[in-house]
């Protein structure tokens, strides 16, 4: 680190670096192990496009021809940085508040320490260099921007650059869960599959979670135990303060995750609650327990809004086909679903009564609705019934005007 | 006390020459008088255009803000709302309709020819005026459908050579369509177009009292042979067809509006996406449709400004037409402007269901 210390000199200024006697000689070097990062460089580096060079994070001289020279002890030169190496090159930089306010003063400047709290950190400081660091991640040559999307760490490129590493079973042997299991590789599989994998690559939300937004990403580790409510928690806010009132969140260990699963996160459906074989919670409460009338009364709640709904639907769309203005009832039943919304979210204290409360409102909604729709319905045949009438009376006076055009001499010649 | 009333106003009014004009009045009787009674069914429009127009200014009102809502609120709240509502949009189509059906058996039946040649140019220009009034009436509800259609109705005034880009922002009231454009809108639909309309009415009811019923050529050729063509009393035989056709047309319209009730759609946002379908009245389908088909250059003319430049030539040759077809007023038929004719309706109709279907 002294030695780093001594020969680092950042650039004064945002501006590209000028081409190094190393870049000059790496680049025509025959072995690619020895050309290719220079090439790298060359063409996209966030640290280049800053003027840095070479020699900020290798050591070295960059204005010496002699390879012999450049590398000499006396320049600093330290090589490829391995290891513990990496974290503290790049901590020279990106732990230094007063230098990255020149380029980048929004971005933290607490990853290193970040890095050593994670998985990777401990397991690294145990001397397990296979584990990852700054340049797994992020690349050591022709490093980008976290928010250029060709960067290996852009938002939509996370689960790619992890699964790299943790859906290589070869890589991963002898790895453990706390639980003394082996570390599972098939999470990038079961991901792909989640509802957070939909949202991200079907419908383009890039706020949808990848990996590092529950596991953190340079403090990466597996929420514990204790956390995992609170990480689903930081999306589901509404949710997790409704779990946090349940009894279950005495019981569940693992929180969340024992009904929604972790990385193959579903669609949740209504069927996941009540007493029939697809509900979840039959795989604890029996016939009788007050889980299972509970689990009965909120599923059977919420499929009575869902009827009440699905009819009020069908009479505000009768009543709008036959030209009937029914956007009051169009706002109502928005509103309705509303409610369906906050019953399933209340259904998370898996209390019934707060359930049933909310089910009621929506059910006084629809009622409200239906009532409307069917006054819209009757109005509809009150003005067919006026309109047969009053097309009855213009036909009769039709008829009495011809008959009486009829009775008219006939046109003299 | 009828008596007494009549004699009161006949006193000051002279009603007895009135009373002894209508009386004498007569209105010849031939295989073709039905298409007389086409003028009656439209002048009966404009009264039911008129009437449901004064009853829907009592609650609508023209800004962006409030204009959806109004309507929303007369379909849905005021007593009958939705009845004048269907009947003043289903009247402004029939009427639209029934004077084309007008123009058509006129022009075919050469009542155009000499001395009546007023009554056609006042005729034409009030079929033009009704179609202003369809374009500017359409966008009062400031509904999504009406908002695009407009901006792109106003946009094709913008291929117009030399003063297009000053018609775009004259009918826009600005660059683009906003609520200033309903405004004017607005203005043009309820007081400008009445305004002219009523000058223009009153001088085209006025010539045919003046100058009476015109019979087609080959009737006139035979009255011309000696023989007497038969004449009906205009009051009553006239006026009893003439209000049983109206009759007729009060069921027509009666029924569409309530089977077929005018939509109000959802309310315009100038920056939603541009919804599917956007097309305009189906009185403008066929020029909407011309147009569309023209290809964008031809030579070095933009195909849009020929496409406008021919119709506007089209509009002037309409309204010429007396002066053009020099052998009607010799009572000859000329049977180029019977095939101009009989193209010209085969061209509206096809391209009109066409440009419907094609949108």
């Amino acid at each position: 680190m002294v030695a780093v210390r001594c020969t680092f000199t950042a650039p004064a200024a945002a501006q590209t670096a000028a081409v190094t006697e190393c870049e000059n000689c790496h680049r025509g070097q025959s072995d690619a192990r020895l050309s290719t990062p220079s090439r790298d460089f060359a063409l996209t580096d966030v640290h280049r496009d800053r003027g840095f060079s070479c020699v900020n994070c290798h050591g070295g001289n960059a204005n010496e021809p002699d390879k012999v020279k450049a590398k000499a002890p006396s320049t600093g030169f330290k090589g490829k940085p391995a290891g513990q190496m990496v974290i503290a090159v790049c901590a020279q930089c990106h732990s230094d508040g007063t230098l990255m306010r020149k380029f980048a003063p929004k971005q933290r400047i607490d990853q290193a320490a970040e890095y050593a709290t994670s998985v990777h950190g401990h397991q690294l400081a145990k001397g397990d260099t296979k584990v990852a660091t700054c340049v797994s991640c992020h690349g050591a040559h022709g490093v980008r921007l976290v928010g250029d999307a060709q960067s290996p760490v852009y938002v939509l490129n996370v689960a790619t650059t992890c699964s790299k590493c943790h859906s290589d079973a070869e890589r991963m042997k002898g790895y453990k869960l706390p639980d003394g299991t082996p570390l599972p590789t098939d999470q990038r599989a079961k991901y792909d599959t989640s509802v957070h994998h939909a949202a991200m690559v079907k419908r383009n939300d890039l706020s949808a979670p990848t990996c590092n937004d529950c596991h953190g990403n340079h403090g990466a580790a597996p929420p514990g135990v204790g956390a995992i409510a609170n990480v689903c928690g930081t999306c589901h806010s509404a949710f997790a303060t409704k779990f946090a009132l349940s009894s279950h969140n005495q019981i569940f260990d693992r929180s969340c995750v024992e009904c929604h699963s972790n990385h193959a996160i579903a669609k949740p459906s209504d069927a996941m609650l009540g007493t029939d074989k697809a509900a979840l919670c039959v795989s604890c409460h029996s016939e009788g327990d007050n889980g299972h009338q509970a689990a009965g009364a909120m599923r059977g709640g919420i499929e009575k809004l869902k009827a009440a709904i699905a009819h009020s639907e069908s009479v505000v769309a009768a009543a709008e086909n036959a030209g009937m203005d029914m956007g009051g009832q169009m706002l109502a039943l928005r509103e309705a679903g509303n409610h369906l919304t906050l019953a399933r979210t209340e259904m998370h204290a898996f209390d019934p009564k707060p359930v049933d409360a909310v089910l009621q409102e929506g059910l006084a909604i629809t009622a409200k609705i239906d009532a409307d729709g069917g006054a819209a319905l009757a109005e509809v045949s009150y003005r067919r019934t006026g309109l047969a009438v009053s097309l009855g009376a213009i036909l009769l006076v039709v008829v009495a005007l011809r008959l009486k055009i009829n009775s008219l001499k006939p046109p003299a010649a | 006390m009828t008596d007494q009333v009549f004699a009161w106003l006949d006193e000051r009014l002279d009603l007895s020459g009135l009373r002894a004009f209508i009386a004498a009045k007569s209105v010849p009787r031939h295989r073709h008088s039905v298409w007389y009674y086409m003028g009656g069914i439209t002048l009966f429009l404009v009264g039911v255009q008129v009437a449901t127009g004064i009853l829907l200014l009592l609650y609508y009102r023209p800004s962006a803000a409030e204009a959806y809502e109004s309507v929303q609120f007369i379909v849905s709240q005021v007593e009958f709302g939705w009845l004048i509502r269907n009947l003043h949009s289903w009247s402004a189509n029939l009427l639209i309709l029934m004077a084309f059906v007008h123009l058509f058996s006129t022009f075919f039946l050469r009542a155009y020819r000499k001395p009546r040649e007023l009554t056609w140019i006042t005729g034409v220009l009030l079929l033009f005026i009704m179609m202003g009034f369809g374009f500017s009436g359409y966008l009062l509800p400031w509904n999504e459908l009406a908002f695009f259609a407009t901006k792109v109705g106003t946009g094709i005034a913008g291929a117009v050579p030399v003063i297009g880009d000053f018609l775009v922002r004259f009918l826009r009231g600005g660059d683009e369509v906003t609520g200033a454009t309903l405004t004017r809108f607005y203005g043009i639909h309820v007081a400008i177009l009445p305004a002219i309309t009523t000058v223009l009415l009153g001088l085209h009811l006025l010539l045919i009292q003046r100058q009476g019923m015109s019979v087609p050529p080959s009737v006139e050729k035979r009255e011309k042979a000696g023989e007497k063509i038969p004449q009906e009393p205009f009051f009553p035989n006239y006026v009893l067809h003439d209000v049983m056709w109206w009759y007729v047309a009060l069921a027509v319209l009666a029924a569409l509006a309530l089977f077929l009730p005018w939509e109000l759609g959802k309310k315009a946002d100038a920056f939603a996406p541009v919804p599917a379908g956007i097309r305009p009245e189906w009185y403008f389908l066929a020029m909407f449709q011309t147009l569309k088909l023209i290809p964008s250059h031809i030579g070095p003319f933009e195909g849009e400004v020929l496409g406008v430049m021919a119709f506007t030539v089209a509009a002037v040759l309409l309204l010429l037409v007396p002066f053009l077809d020099r052998g009607a007023a010799r009572g000859q038929s000329s049977r180029i402007f019977t095939v101009a004719g009989v193209l010209a309706a085969i061209y509206l109709i096809v391209f009109t269901i066409y440009g419907y279907f094609a949108a």
